[in-house]
């Protein structure tokens, strides 16, 4: 039996794929030089003045601007070179089954051109010296095959987690995300090959924080509200937010997200929402523009107008820490950005940047984790007290 | 006339030259035994050189300082050369009678005074007690002749201690001299080279011996076949006159009229210029000028030095290097990568006809400086004291010129040689070590620099542009391989080696360069990858 046959038919697929894309991008800039020309790969360009927030969609994207790297350009006669040194072990990791890491691709992208000029000085230059060199020329042929890094079998370090009345399909297995005891199940860097076998749930929680996931899933929530329970582990990696988003757009499953109430967690859940800016190339397949804010948010904490709070004046004392500088200085930041500038959104980063307060999820555990898990989410989600 | 009591007191007396030079020898250059050593070589060098390179002979000179054994400061130096040599009818008065020389004319000349060889002569004579030496054969006489001479300091007179004639049957031609002071060579040593070395650079048409009290030798071969310009004697120019000389120039001529005195004492004017100039002088062209009085004298002298319509200084008794001597001399001794030279047109500043010539080295084995390295010549003799407050220093001033505008900035290799030439050098001191600042003359170097300075400018721009094309290819090039590579790997269909050439071609013509200069670039390129 050949080792194919244990591989995975929609992982072949996935290669198939990529290699034919490859083929293709590649065959221009073969074309370019064949007529003589400048070698040019256009890539729109991954900085925030060309991140574009589609407001209409809801979504961080790359704007217009395009880059030209040519080869015969003295200053970027470098990266071309490392573009197509970083294309070529792709796709010979591609064509041998393998998974490398973005660190696997590193080291073997990694070597020395030797060269001796006429003069007789002999230089010595890496093809990349870090890391962060390697991984800008991966994002760089991303946005160049149209392709993401899973698509290409690349794996990173597993992160998200998930649990639930759901059944998957992974690597040929069906896998009961129901039957994962006290553990849970690991979201593979390589969640499209992910088949969704069936479902019963009716919404999605997505928790920050790891520990309080643990607590949720202890105590059943999942169970008994109906819900899938995910945790992104802090800001979330590629492979949760496209699982996220999979679990919205096919399964038609609403999104809530649990974060601390802090800039930090706001980020948090607008990376999932809208997408990140040095991923905003990534947003249209990443980002979940129906994703809401469930909390904790700063009128839980202190109320406003009508709303009660969730939080005695004695619990207020007692759980609140003082915002940082830093704290505030991001708050300023995102009170900037286009997609923080709706009524709620005003409303929580005045009310932060006026107390100055910040408040962690496990505040709410502290008052009881059975009033987190069977009132404040419930209600919230009952009464449709999120932030959109 | 009413007399004047004299005080009883005072006593007057008269000094003779050598009297008065032995007590002001520090004036000359002969303050300390460390100066003293450097001068003597420099004054014996500089009357080979006279006698050599005006006359149309390339100089062969060999300069010997040796430590005497009977005292430890005691150094007798020799210099020969292969020059015209002196009549022997004159050898003692020219080595023993201070102020007597051959070269009080008006041409270029590097002596000038009538003073150098004798006060080498005099300080060794007064601190070792010992004669001065001179072998001597001129050009074409049988015999070379022989003296042994000291001075005669009260009277300024020879004393002729041994005289001998020899056979000359190579008719060998030049001049030997010896003379023995009271030295320093270890704190003359660095002077001594660089001087000598200067003069190298100023002389590549000579060859140049050296062997120093250590028994080191070093030399200086020619390295171009062509001599300067010779210098011409030319009478004086009406703009640089005074009374005494007009009073001299009157005495020595015949002429009955003004003007006849006019045209024949005065270059550059004819009858036409000389009338034209008594009508603005108001002055009678039929003067007897053997009977002007000094009020009209003064008047006549005050008139030619002021008329704006003479000719200009002729220069021709001038000897410029000429930037081919300026060339070779920086390109032997100084080895840069790059060299210019200037010779101005010929300019004058009060009657006195000079040139300025500005030569420029770059790179090579100069070293790199803060500021530019000078070397100041005057009449083609080195400067090597005062630099700082010499009108040349002031010019090429990175602080006063800006080197910027011509691609050079500091630290940087560049080496500037300044030469003035001219009948009447304005020296800052008797000391001839630094010229004063003359607005003419400074005027003029500063153009002499601006036009050498362009044309440094031109190469550095050219080399900067060649520099970039060969970084440019160096850089395509290195990549190459890794490209074609990827492009090969990925498609599969075409093989790395042809992608490679397709790319090459494909630089070419990106880069404009045919395939002969594209060779040239990459010449000696070599690339490998370490994986
Ligand atoms: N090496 C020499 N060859 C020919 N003539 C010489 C040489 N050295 C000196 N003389 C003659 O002796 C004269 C006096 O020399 P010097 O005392 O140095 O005064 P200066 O060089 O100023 O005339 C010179 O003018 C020259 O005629
Ligand atoms: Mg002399």
């Amino acid at each position: 039996m050949s080792i194919e046959e244990y591989i995975d038919k929609a992982d072949i697929e996935a290669r198939k794929r990529a290699l034919r894309v490859f083929r293709e991008r590649f065959r221009e800039i073969l074309e370019q030089i064949k007529r003589g020309e400048n070698p040019t790969i256009m890539l729109p360009k991954r900085t925030l003045a060309n991140t574009i927030y589609d407001e209409k969609r809801k979504l961080l994207l790359l704007g217009p601007e395009k880059l030209s790297r040519s080869f015969f350009d003295l200053h970027e006669s470098k990266k071309f070179m490392q573009t197509l040194l970083m294309a070529r072990i792709i796709y010979e990791a591609l064509e041998r089954n393998e998974y490398p890491t973005i660190r696997d691709l590193y080291y073997r992208g990694k070597h020395t051109i030797v060269y001796r000029e006429p003069g007789g000085r002999k230089h010595e230059e890496n093809t990349w010296d870090e890391q962060r060199e390697s991984d800008s020329v991966i994002r760089d042929i991303e946005v160049f095959t149209g392709l993401l890094r899973e698509e290409m079998l690349i794996l990173s370090k597993e992160k998200g987690k998930v649990v639930g009345n759901m059944r998957i399909r992974s690597g040929g297995d069906v896998i009961d995300l129901s039957k994962m005891g006290h553990g849970a199940y690991a979201i593979e860097p390589t969640p499209d090959l992910i088949e969704f076998v069936d479902v019963d749930a009716e919404y999605v929680l997505v928790v920050e924080k790891d520990a309080v996931f643990q607590q949720l899933h202890r105590i059943g929530f999942w169970r008994k509200h109906k819900a899938i329970l995910i945790t992104s582990a802090g800001q979330p990696d590629r492979a949760t937010r496209r699982f996220v988003r999979r679990l919205n757009e096919e399964l038609g499953l609403p999104v809530y997200i649990l974060t601390d109430a802090d800039p930090y967690g706001w980020y948090i859940y607008s990376v999932f929402k809208i997408g990140s800016i040095t991923l905003s190339y990534e947003s249209e397949r990443l980002a979940t523009p129906n994703a809401r804010f469930i909390g904790v948010s700063m009128t839980d904490i202190f109320g406003y107008k009508r709303k009660k709070p969730y939080l005695t004046e004695q619990e207020r004392r007692n759980y609140i820490i003082k915002a940082k500088d830093a704290d505030i200085k991001r708050a300023y930041e995102l009170r900037n950005y286009k997609w923080f500038q709706t009524k709620k959104w005003k409303i929580e980063i005045d009310i932060f940047l006026e107390r100055k307060a910040k408040l962690e999820i496990e505040a709410l555990t502290s008052k009881g984790l059975r009033f987190l898990a069977d009132k404040y989410l419930p209600e919230k989600i009952e009464t449709g007290d999120w932030i959109e | 006339m009413s007399k004047v009591q004299e005080p009883l007191r005072e006593k007057y007396r008269s000094m003779t030259p050598s009297q008065f030079f032995y007590e002001h020898r520090e004036l000359a250059g002969f303050g300390s035994p460390s100066r003293a050593l450097y001068q003597t070589i420099r004054e014996l060098v500089e009357n080979a050189l006279d006698a050599t390179d005006v006359y149309g002979i390339m100089p062969r000179i060999v300069i010997v300082v040796e430590k005497l054994e009977e005292r430890q400061d005691f150094y007798r130096i020799t210099v020969e050369d292969n020059g015209i040599g002196i009549n022997p009818k004159y050898v003692p008065q020219a080595f023993g009678q201070v102020l007597f020389s051959s070269k009080y004319k008006l041409r270029q000349a590097r002596g000038r005074f009538g003073l150098g060889a004798k006060m080498a002569i005099l300080y060794g004579q007064i601190k070792t007690g010992k004669p001065v030496e001179v072998y001597t054969s001129p050009i074409g006489f049988t015999k070379i002749y022989y003296y042994k001479l000291k001075i005669d300091i009260e009277r300024n007179k020879p004393i002729i201690l041994s005289y001998a004639e020899h056979d000359n049957k190579t008719l060998w031609h030049g001049t030997r001299i010896s003379v023995v002071i009271e030295g320093d060579w270890s704190r003359a040593r660095s002077r001594v080279y660089e001087y000598i070395k200067r003069t190298a650079i100023a002389t590549p048409y000579a060859d140049i011996v050296f062997i120093d009290p250590e028994g080191n030798m070093i030399t200086y071969w020619h390295s171009i076949e062509k001599l300067p310009r010779p210098p011409k004697e030319v009478k004086p120019h009406p703009h640089g006159v005074d009374i005494e000389q007009l009073k001299r120039l009157i005495r020595d001529v015949k002429a009955k009229t003004l003007i006849e005195f006019l045209v024949s004492a005065f270059q550059g004017v004819g009858k036409r210029s000389a009338e034209a100039f008594l009508k603005w002088a108001g002055l009678d062209p039929g003067l007897d000028p053997h009977r002007l009085n000094d009020s009209l004298l003064g008047e006549l002298a005050r008139k030619l030095r002021e008329y704006p319509k003479f000719r200009p200084p002729s220069a021709e008794s001038l000897s410029p290097f000429g930037p081919e001597i300026i060339e070779a001399g920086l390109r032997a001794i100084l080895h840069p990568e790059f060299v210019v030279a200037v010779s101005r047109r010929p300019k004058a500043y009060e009657g006195h006809p000079f040139i300025i010539e500005v030569g420029i080295a770059y790179g090579g084995e100069i070293p790199l400086s803060n500021e530019p390295i000078l070397l100041r010549y005057a009449n083609k003799i080195p400067l090597l004291y005062d630099e700082k407050s010499d009108v040349a220093w002031k010019v090429i001033d990175p602080r006063s010129f800006n080197w910027k505008d011509y691609m050079v900035v500091f630290p940087a290799p560049v080496a500037v040689l300044t030469h003035i030439a001219s009948t009447k050098v304005p020296y800052k001191g008797v000391g001839k070590e630094s010229v004063a600042d003359v607005p003419e003359i400074e005027h003029e170097l500063r153009n002499a620099l601006r036009e050498a300075a362009r044309k440094l400018r031109l190469y550095l721009l050219q080399k900067k542009r060649e520099e970039e094309a060969k970084r440019r290819v160096i850089t395509f090039v290195k990549y190459t391989p890794e490209v074609a590579k990827g492009l090969a790997t990925i498609l599969g269909d075409i093989d790395e080696k042809t992608v490679q050439e397709m790319l090459l071609s494909a630089m070419k013509r990106r880069l404009r360069l045919d395939d002969e200069e594209f060779a040239k670039l990459v010449q000696g390129l070599e690339i490998s990858i370490e994986e």
